[in-house]
Order: C-alpha cells, then structure tokens, then sequence
C-alpha cells in the first residue's frame, strides 16, 4: 500500500511525517475492534474499486513479454517457499487471469539465467504452452547475477515485428538489485523509449534505480514488493489493459467467426483432423467431427483463439471477444449513502429494507452505508456493490428495469422515455466523471 | 480409484445444492397470448420441480425469481418474513411453504403490473444477474468446509432482448468464475443467446415443445446436479453458434472488422471506431506480412 | 528317524485378536442398514403408510437411485428394466447396481413383468402414494399439525437450543456419573426409563455391587457427535418400544415428523394417542422437544430432533444459519502433543482423560497430553484414532478453526498429531495372526528341508528357519503335512 502512489508523492515514506495509524482504529463501545476493523476493510475495497481507470480507450491488443529473474537472488526465502516458487505460482495465476482478461493478446516468458537471457516460451496466445513452461521452471538451477539489458535486448528485438496495432508491453520481476550488463543500458532504454515498449518492474527486493528510470522513460509502472498478497496485487494490476498509446496506430483488423459447419443439415460431418494437431507429434489427435472451422479456408482447429495457418486470418469465438468488454463499458460507481437513506417496503412486506440485488434484509448496525446507482435509483448493499463491479460488471438495477434497461451501453443516442430525464439530471451533479463518460457513448 | 470416487460421492451428500430458477412470467410471451392457462401450468410445473429439488437433500436450498415485463422479483424465498401457514393436507410443510408463497407473490407481482401498452421485451439476464447477487451472498456465507453448488435454470418463452447481449455475456463469465452452472429450458424458440451460456458454464440446454410434459421434462434433463450428471445418459448438447454479431447492425457475420483498441465488431471496414472514436490509420487491413516488413523499414 | 517328534504349538490366536477387531464395538448404523437389518418387505411396506417416513428414505437413497425413482414417481405403468439400466453411463455400471440392489431391499420397486415378457420395475404403490403425497400434497395432513392458537409466549430458537442441549447432556453427565455426584436437583436426574435404555443399548451395565457403571461402548457413545449420539439413543428406543406397546411405525413417524419440523414453531399434541402421547414425553425428556407443561397441547422441536439421520444435512443447515447446536469449542492442540481444554465440566474432563494424560487441573482449564501410553490405552479400549481425531475435530477451539482457513488443512489440528494418532493405531495393527502348528526337534537337516519343501508346495508354510530346524504350518495344513510325514518317514525309515 505504502509504495503504490509513490510516482505522485514527492518525498519517500520515510521523509513523511509521523503518522499515527493506530489512531484510525477506534475501539467500539464493548472495546472490541471487530467493527473497526471490518469498517477499514470495506473502504480499502470501496477505494480499489474507485481506483480503476476510467477509460474507453484501452490497448486491447496486447503483447507482452515476461522478464524473470532466474539469478541466485529468487532463492532468497523471503517469500515462502522462495523467491522463485512464489512468483512461478503467482505467474500460474497471472497467466489465466491475463488470457481470461485479454481474449486476443500473446504472452511470452523469458528467464535471465547467469548473465544470459533465454526465451522459454514465445508470444502465443495460449496459456497451456506458458503453464507448462512455468512447471518446468520449478527446479531451474538459480546461479550468478541477471543481466537485464540482455533480457530487454531479446525482448526488444521480439516486439520490434510485431504490428504496430497491438500494444506492446514487457513485464520484468527482479530479485537481484543488481544487473551484469554487457554495454550501457541507458541505449537499450533509449531504444525501448523510441519504439514506445512498456516496460514496468516488480522488485522483489527493493527499489533500483536503473529499473525506476526504466519504467520512467517507458511509461510503466514500477513497484516493490511487501509480501506475497502484496505481490499478487501488483502483479494482478497488469492483467487490466493499459490505456491506449496516443500514438499508437490503430486499425481494424479483420477476424473470422468460425462456427461448426452442416449444422442445416443437420447430419454429422465426416472425420477429420485439426490442424493445431497435424504436426505436433508429442499429442497426435485423433480424427474427430468437432472443431472450428475457418470461414476463409476452412481449415479446422479444435481450440480458439488461434491464427490459421493456412491464411492468416486470426479465427476468435464471440464471447472471447465480450469477455473484455466490461472495460470498455464498466458500471458507473454507486454514490454511498446512510442506511436511512433506503425507503422500507411496504407495510404489508414487513416494513424492511432490503438490498435491491440479493434481498439482504438491510440493519442499520451491521450496513452503516448503502449504495445507490445513479440511473436506476436502487439500492444496494456493500457486498453486491462490489459483487456488481469487480465481477459481475453489470448494474442490476439497470438491467431489469425497463425503463432504464441497457441505458448505460447503448451507443445509439439515448431514446430514453420521457419519465427519465428527471433521473439524467441527477447523475451530473453526483458522478462527474460517469455522465461525461456517457455522454461519450451517446455520441 | 474407488476411494476417490466413494470420497467424491460423499462430498456430493454433504455439500448444499443452491437452485435457483427464473421463471419468465411476462405476459406478452407467445405461449401465453396464446392460451393464458399456459402460464399457471408452468408455474405449477415449477413449483414441483423446485420441491423436488428441496426433496432430494435436506440441505438443498431454492429460490424462484420472477421476471416480468415490468420488473423482477424474488418470489421465493421472501426476505424477513414468512407467509403462516397451517397444512391442510399431507403435503410436506417446507413445500408447501414454497407453494404458498410462489402462487401469493406471483398474484400479487400481476395484480400491481402496469398495463401493457405493446409488447414488451423479457429482461432475462437482469433477472439472472440478481440471480447471481443472491448466490454469491449465499455463498459468502456458508461456514468453512461446507461446499455449495449453484445452478440457475432460466425457464422461458420470450425471445432474448438484443440490447441485453453485454449483460448476458457478463452474467455467462461470472458465472463461469464462480462455476455456476446455467442451464435453459426454451419453451418457444431456440435461444441463441441463453445456448451459448449453457455451453459456456457447461450446463444443459433444452426445447421443449409441448408444455403437457413440461415437468417430466424437467425432472428428466435438470433435476441431476451438475456433478451428478456425467453419471447419466443426457440429451447431447446442441452446437452452439459462436458468430459474432457486428456492433453496426447486429447481425451474425463470419468474417468482420475488429477494432483493435476496444475490439468492437464491425461488418463492413470504416474509418473510425463508432464505439471509441478511434481514427484507424492503414485504409483496409493489410495482410500481416507486408506490415513487418514495413515496419523494420522505419526502424533502419 | 521313525521316531522324530512333531511339537504342536497352537497360537494364542484366540486371545489377542479381540484387542484387534473387538466384537464389542459400538455399532452405528444409519437409517438405510437399520432398516435393511430390522425390517421385512412386509413392516416396511406398513412403514410406507407414513409420508414422513418415505420422505425420510427416500433422502437416504443413494444418489443415482432417487434420480431414478424421481423419474418414474409420475409414470403410472411398470418401466422395462433395460430402460432404467440405460439411463447411467456406462463407466458408472458398478455403482448402478449397488442403487438397484439398494432399491430393491428397502422394498421401493419390484420387480414385475409387463406385456412381452420383459421385466420392469414398478414402484411400491404405497411408497409412491406417500412421497407423491409429500410433493404435491393431497391426502391427510400429518399429525401434529393441528392450528394452534398463536402462542402468548413464543419460545425463540436460542432459547430451545439452550433447553435441548442441558437435557441431552444430563443424559450423558449420568453416564459418566457426575450428575449425581454434583448434587444434581430433579431437572438434572434422568427417568429409570432412560436408564433402561442405557442398559438395553448396552452403554452401561450393573456391575457387582448393583451400581451401574459405564461401558467401553460408553466411552465410545460419548465421543460421537451429539447428533449421532442422538440417532443411537432413539434407535435403541426403538428397538425397545414393542415391548412398551407403542407402535413402530407410529413412533418411526413421528421422530422423522419432528425432523422435518421447522424449528421455533409450536405444533399441536392434539389428537394423538395415548401411547404417542407418552412417547412424546420420552422426547420431552431427551431434550428432543419442549414443552412447558406436561399436559399442555403445544410443543416445540428442537434442534435434536432435526435432520436425526443426516450428519450433514445438520451440519449444513447449521451453519448457514450461523447459530451452532453444538457448545463452543474448547479444545486446543499444540503440535507438542499438548491439549489444553477450557472448561470445568465433569464430562468433558471424563472424556478427555479417555486418550489424554491429564496433567494440570484448574478452575476453567484442563491441561493434558496426548502420549503414546494414553493413546494406546484408549485404543485398547475399543476407541479408534478416527474417534479421537474427530472429537478434537468437534470441539476445537474457534481460534484453532480460524488458522483453518488460512492454511488448506482440512483438519484444523496439527497435522502431526493426527498422523501421530493414527500411527499409533497402525502400530497396533502391524501384526496379522494365524493360527499354525510348529514342527521342530527334526534328527537331520534332509527331514526338515524335504519337509519344509513339501509344505511350501502346497502354500502352507508359514514361517522357518533352517539353523534351528524349526517351521510353522498353518493349522488347516497340519493334517496334510502330517500324513505326507508318516509316509515320508515310513517309506525312508
């Protein structure tokens, strides 16, 4: 916590003044700290959530290279079980948040053993490869200093040909707080700079200069780690997509949406092999009639995402696609407000306040505050505030209410009826940053 | 390999199976414009399936939500208070209670709807996303050790409202996440939409056609729990269309134009990303291999 | 030669084993071995009569089996078995046949053959009258059920669990002895009913001075949750419940009534029996329901009563409610074997002195340790290391639970411990016993080996040594080995 806003703060913690931090925590009237404690827990996930970029315009497309430090540092048992053993069990679950995350990006890992960088998986966009690669890592031999020029080097010379449409990011997580490099860095960060490569550090020891001055140079973001939850966090941040490069190029590309064939004709297709299989000889697949096929070539694959190797064409399922859409359209914050605040049910209901999503009968010991959506006026509790926009990313009052259904996703200017601009007005003056946002989409 | 799978069933009996139904009850569907009759035959086929659903563990938990033209409610369970009741047969008082309360709040939901003007489209996945807020707060609270398992069957005979795909989309990945399974019963028309979820959260989908067996068909194909049905013979799953439907017109396409900084669909090239109001550079995709080597030109 | 002895040795067989395998171990069965042990397709299609009941059974049905009968409960004519058989996947064809098997026994289908001289399966009628009866409705209500007025003064759920649990644990405070002792008032005493029932289930017996002491089925009745506890106790009442004139059915129906009841609701004695009517005060006594005065027509189950034969349905329904049955837990254990119990009752201190050696003894602490000698001694006993294990398990401290969650242990004790324990056990078990006759004093080294030889051939041998010309036959083959002997030596001497 201490570290994340240190790009803004002019001074290090230590120069700061004297906080008291004891003192936030109040003793209730029994003396105990229970509800204190839940208190700071809750506005810690309320403030995570506040944090988010807001953005519409996000590098989608990413390609991103993993630099990790393989020298005799990660051995250190600061984090248990180790250094290395930590980060290659976080990486295991960065992996599959970052492909859930980012239908369509490549990955790829490269470890700086002794001085030396080697690729141990390329960019693809699958994460079984990069899983297997990570269990193998498990017993690397941890020797000598890393060399991070090298490491960005290979990186560099990787992303220098991938198209300029994708943004392109490099990861490093380093143990050592030294590097072993073979000629002045500063060209290489120059050069990262000139090719505008993200690049963003996770120190696992303590803050470097040179990486400090990297991610300073190329826009990314720099971190120390405090332990392994903290670790995790740090990490977890780089699975969101990066707002878009201004200069980067954009374009549209063309994509196929293969669906299985015959399917009028209701019969079953003949045998035949996958493509992705064809020439892999440690897993030959057997002859199937499942599979996707490419509307270009048609030629089958059994898994998606995946380029065609016959013509090119980059062949994604429509719900790879959605599943990255809630950054693009994310749930307008909810406006926290007293438990009073909640009109009870009617009489014949029991005169109870409930939450609107989850009928949690609300108490005003245990739900001090309550969140209200700003287009549908409902009321929600803490858990399904934050069920709603870390997860779900859907308003539930929005969405089942008719009148106010779909309104923050239509892009078509807002055919609102006549009841809600009553309801418009309001939003303006309590969320700021949602109505000018809306206001975007309604263009 | 027995001890594990004595273990497993074992684990199944202990667990809580959380089922919770959304049931379309808007009016303005096919099946009851077409006969209103239609609408208490399914609830009361509901009502049976969730009871026997309750039967099967004492443990297992229900809860109904309704889905109506003009807003969505829990039916059952109610929060706070209960409807009194005294058995007046031999019915087991825990359904019967379910009964009760279903039939008492459904009748009071359509007693209070406004009238409809014209036809008015389902909000289904609304109604299952709070569906979702209502499992994940049961799930928070169960005590360590217990495990539950979720399920939503959507049961209806509405068409699915295209301004809903981003939600439905979302309520099938949280749903994944939290491994909750969505199964369909279409009574009407096959739901491309609702199909999709089902495969994505593995669960079944069906058509029913003749609503006379609709609770046979219900107990046949949904009452197994998800763990419980790779031990029986199920209907196999119908393919799923995967096309993308272009952001411009909505209509399913083969081949399209994604925009590379939001990923927006779009049928036909254009300038600018209506969704981002990005201006795209290179006029027509070039094929990847000119781009690279243009691209190391720059460089030198 | 001719005259070369045989020794016989018979082991001790007969003496050890029962410290291996005690006949006299506490036997639990649950519902669905009860009534697959005690009834006959006749009682149970009268069991059947009673919705309850069938509700009861059809939750202990396997899995797979209350799909099937879920599946024909609304198809009115037999359905052909190659249809059912067809219904499970092939790989799980094993586990098909234990449900049919179990269907079969507890009489809820039978077999009978339709038009085309196929076999089908067709539910009991009865069975199917009553569980179609529980769903739907239809029929007569059930009893107890009766409209009571609104009680002026409800009794509140905390308040039950509170009353439940001090009656039951009066049960088992006169088992160990201390209710008495402690000066026990008359709500603290148990009926010579109850006594009774101990006697009969065999928890306590009268020793020779016409006391009555506690079992080491006793001891092993105390480790069990309350719930199981519970379900023994009721299931020895009932055993005993023809001889007090009350009907079986009519009793198994009414305890499975109160275990679907609702809990913090009153429910009306009106109507019923005599003899349920006095088995409802047995109830009362246990602590299975409240009622305030003994003729007053309203009662109230408690949480005894609820789920009886489902451990996990209780448990489950439990703690989503966030409210435990169960007294908080109390015990700690340390990785150094330590056991620290906070708590000043007799009983508990009973029953951890069972596997622990008790070292310290305060006020409201019981510091004990878990060492091999105790452990073996309570293993001795007939207490099995699963026992111990899960009664540390229950009534673990709440801070012992909460470092549950933060390591994925699913115990929340040591894990060395519980190895400990086990091990311990397994110590136990390192030897199997076979009863055998030696043969040695052989005259030369060709006797013993042709011998020797000769009873390998036919898998006899248990055990030889050739310096001492010594082996062991199993005793089955002693007969064999001794003919081939007498003709071996008569055709060599």
């Amino acid at each position: 916590m201490a570290d994340d806003e240190q790009d803004d703060q002019k001074e290090y913690r230590w120069e700061t003044g004297y906080e008291k931090t004891w003192e936030a925590i109040k003793e209730d009237d029994d003396g105990l700290l229970d509800g204190a404690i839940a208190e700071l827990i809750q506005k810690a996930k309320r403030k995570r959530q506040a944090e988010k970029t807001k953005q519409n315009r996000l590098g989608m497309m990413r390609h991103m290279f993993i630099v990790l430090d393989c020298s005799e540092a990660m051995s250190v048992p600061d984090l248990k079980p180790t250094r290395l053993l930590c980060t290659l069990k976080l990486l295991e679950i960065f992996i599959e948040e970052f492909f859930d995350q980012n239908p369509i990006s490549q990955l790829g890992i490269i470890a700086l053993k002794a001085k030396r960088a080697e690729k141990i998986t390329e960019l693809t966009g699958t994460s079984r490869v990069h899983l297997k690669a990570l269990a193998g890592m498990a017993n690397v031999s941890l020797t000598s200093e890393p060399s991070l020029q090298n490491g960005l080097d290979l990186a560099l010379k990787t992303l220098k040909v991938v198209p300029s449409h994708a943004s392109r990011e490099i990861v490093i997580i380093m143990g050592s707080l030294t590097t072993c490099d073979p000629v002045d860095i500063n060209l290489t960060i120059d050069e990262l700079k000139k090719e505008r490569i993200r690049c963003s550090v996770i120190s696992l020891s303590a803050e470097i200069h040179i990486c400090r001055y990297l991610t300073q140079q190329t826009m990314g973001t720099f971190g120390a780690v405090l332990d392994d939850s903290h670790y995790r966090d740090q990490l977890l941040s780089q699975v969101d997509p990066p707002p878009a490069a201004k200069t980067q190029d954009n374009s549209l590309i063309r994509m196929g949406f293969p669906h299985s064939k015959n399917e009028v004709e209701g019969k079953d297709e003949p045998l035949s092999m996958c493509m992705c299989h064809i020439e892999n000889l440690e897993e030959p697949s057997g002859l199937s009639t499942t599979g996707h096929h490419c509307p270009q070539c048609n030629s089958k694959y059994c898994e998606l995402p995946v380029e065609c190797q016959c013509c090119g064409l980059t062949l994604v399922s429509a719900p790879h696609l959605a599943r990255s859409y809630h950054h693009l359209f994310p749930v307008p914050n909810f406006e926290e407000l007293p438990f009073e605040s909640v009109p009870p049910a009617a009489p014949d209901c029991g005169s109870l306040r409930k939450c609107y999503a989850c009928i949690k009968v609300l108490n005003g010991l245990t739900d001090k505050s309550v969140f209200k959506c700003g287009y549908c006026n409902q009321f929600f509790c803490i858990d399904c505030d934050i069920f709603i926009h870390e997860t779900l990313h859907a308003c539930v009052g929005c969405n089942t209410i008719p009148g106010v259904a779909g309104l923050v996703y239509q892009k078509q200017s807002g055919k609102t009826p006549s009841g809600d601009t009553q309801q418009q007005q309001q939003p303006k003056t309590m969320l700021p940053s949602t109505s000018k946002q809306r206001v975007e989409y309604n263009m | 390999m027995d001890a594990a799978e004595v273990a497993a069933n074992k684990e199944a009996e202990a667990s809580i199976d959380l089922l919770a139904i959304v049931l379309d009850t808007n009016p303005t569907q096919h099946i009851v414009r077409q006969n209103p009759q239609n609408l208490t035959q399914i609830l009361e086929a509901v009502i049976a399936f969730g009871n026997a659903h309750l039967m099967q563990k004492a443990q297992n938990k229900l809860a109904v939500i309704s889905c109506s033209h003009h807003a969505t409610d829990f039916l059952y369970p109610l929060p706070g208070r209960q409807v009194e009741l005294r058995p007046i047969d031999g019915q087991y008082e825990a359904f019967s209670l379910v009964e009760k309360t279903v039939k008492q709040q459904l009748g009071s939901i359509l007693m209070n709807a406004p009238r409809l003007s014209s036809p008015c489209e389902s909000l289904l996945a609304g109604s299952m996303s709070m569906a979702l807020c209502y499992i994940s707060r049961l799930q928070r609270n169960v005590a360590a050790g217990v495990k539950m398992h979720s399920r939503i069957l959507v049961l209806t005979g509405s068409n699915e409202c295209a301004s809903q795909y981003m939600t439905y989309m979302n309520v099938f990945f949280t749903a994944q996440k939290l491994s909750i399974v969505i199964d369909a019963c279409a009574l009407d028309k096959t739901l491309s939409l609702l199909q999709q979820g089902c495969d994505i959260t593995s669960g079944q989908f069906l058509k029913v056609t003749q609503l006379d067996g609709l609770l046979q068909y219900l107990l046949w194909v949904f009452m197994p729990s998800p763990q419980m049905r790779h031990k029986l013979v199920l209907p196999p799953p119908p393919k799923v269309d995967y096309r993308a439907s272009c952001f411009c017109h909505r209509e399913l396409i083969d081949i399209g134009y994604v925009c590379s900084v939001c990923l927006s669909v779009f049928c036909k090239y254009s300038p600018i990303c209506t969704t981002c109001h990005t201006i795209f550079k290179t006029p027509g995709p070039l094929p990847i291999k000119p781009k690279k080597k243009k691209k190391t030109e720059k460089q030198m | 030669m001719a005259d070369t002895k045989s020794g016989r040795y018979a082991s001790s067989s007969a003496t050890i084993s029962p410290l291996v395998q005690s006949p006299e171990n506490l036997e639990c069965k649950n519902f669905q071995d009860y009534l697959r042990t005690r009834q006959t397709p006749e009682s149970l299609e009268k069991l059947y009569n009673y919705p309850p009941i069938c509700l009861a059974v059809f939750r202990e049905l396997p899995e797979i089996a209350r799909q099937f009968v879920i599946r024909i409960l609304f198809v009115d004519q037999p359905v052909p078995q190659a249809v059912v058989s067809s219904w499970g996947a092939q790989r799980i064809a094993k586990e098909q046949m234990e449900a049919t098997s179990c269907l079969t026994a507890l009489n809820v289908w039978r077999v009978t053959a339709i038009p085309g001289g196929l076999a089908a399966w067709e539910l009991s009628p009865t069975f199917k009258k009553s569980v179609r009866q529980v769903l739907l409705g239809g029929g007569k209500p059930w009893a107890m059920t009766n409209t009571l007025d609104k009680d002026s003064k409800p009794r509140d759920i905390a308040f039950l669990d509170t009353y439940a649990m001090a009656r039951w644990r009066c049960v088992l405070h006169y088992m160990v002895g201390t209710g008495s002792r402690n000066g026990g008032t008359d709500a603290e005493a148990i009926s010579p009913d109850a006594v009774r029932i101990l006697l009969h289930a065999n928890l306590m017996k009268r020793d020779e001075r016409d006391g009555i002491t506690i079992t080491r089925q006793g001891f092993q009745f105390l480790l069990l949750d309350t719930r199981a506890q519970v379900w023994h106790f009721m299931l020895q009442y009932l055993e005993t419940c023809e001889e007090r004139g009350f009907s079986l059915p009519e009793c198994l129906s009414m305890l499975f009534q109160l275990s679907f009841s609702t809990l913090g609701r009153d429910y009306s004695s009106e109507g019923m029996s005599h003899q349920m009517l006095m088995f409802l005060q047995h109830l009362r006594e246990f602590g299975l329901v409240f009622q305030r005065k003994r003729k007053e027509g309203r009662f109230y189950p408690t949480r005894l009563a609820l789920n009886v034969t489902n451990k996990d349905a209780a448990q489950a329904s439990t703690s989503a409610d966030d409210e435990r049955m169960q007294e908080r837990g109390y015990i700690v254990v340390e990785t150094n074997y330590r056991v620290y119990a906070y708590t000043d009752s007799q009983l508990q201190v009973a029953v951890l002195g069972l596997f622990t050696e008790l070292l310290y003894r305060f006020p409201n602490l019981v510091v004990g340790v878990l060492t091999r000698d105790s452990v073996r001694q309570a293993l001795r006993g007939g207490i099995t290391a699963e026992q111990i294990v899960s009664y540390l398990e229950q009534y673990a401290h709440p801070n012992m639970k909460l470092v549950e969650s933060a390591i994925q242990s699913k115990s929340c004790l040591p894990p060395t411990v519980v190895d400990q324990i086990k091990l311990w056990e397994l110590e136990r078990n390192r030897f199997t016993y076979t009863e055998g006759v030696v043969y040695n004093q052989f005259l030369s080294q060709t006797d013993f080996v042709t011998l020797r030889d000769y009873a390998q051939s036919i898998n006899m041998l248990v055990w030889q040594n050739e310096r001492t010309r010594t082996m062991v036959v199993q005793k089955n083959g002693h007969d064999d080995v001794k003919r081939y002997w007498k003709k071996y030596s008569k055709s060599g001497g």
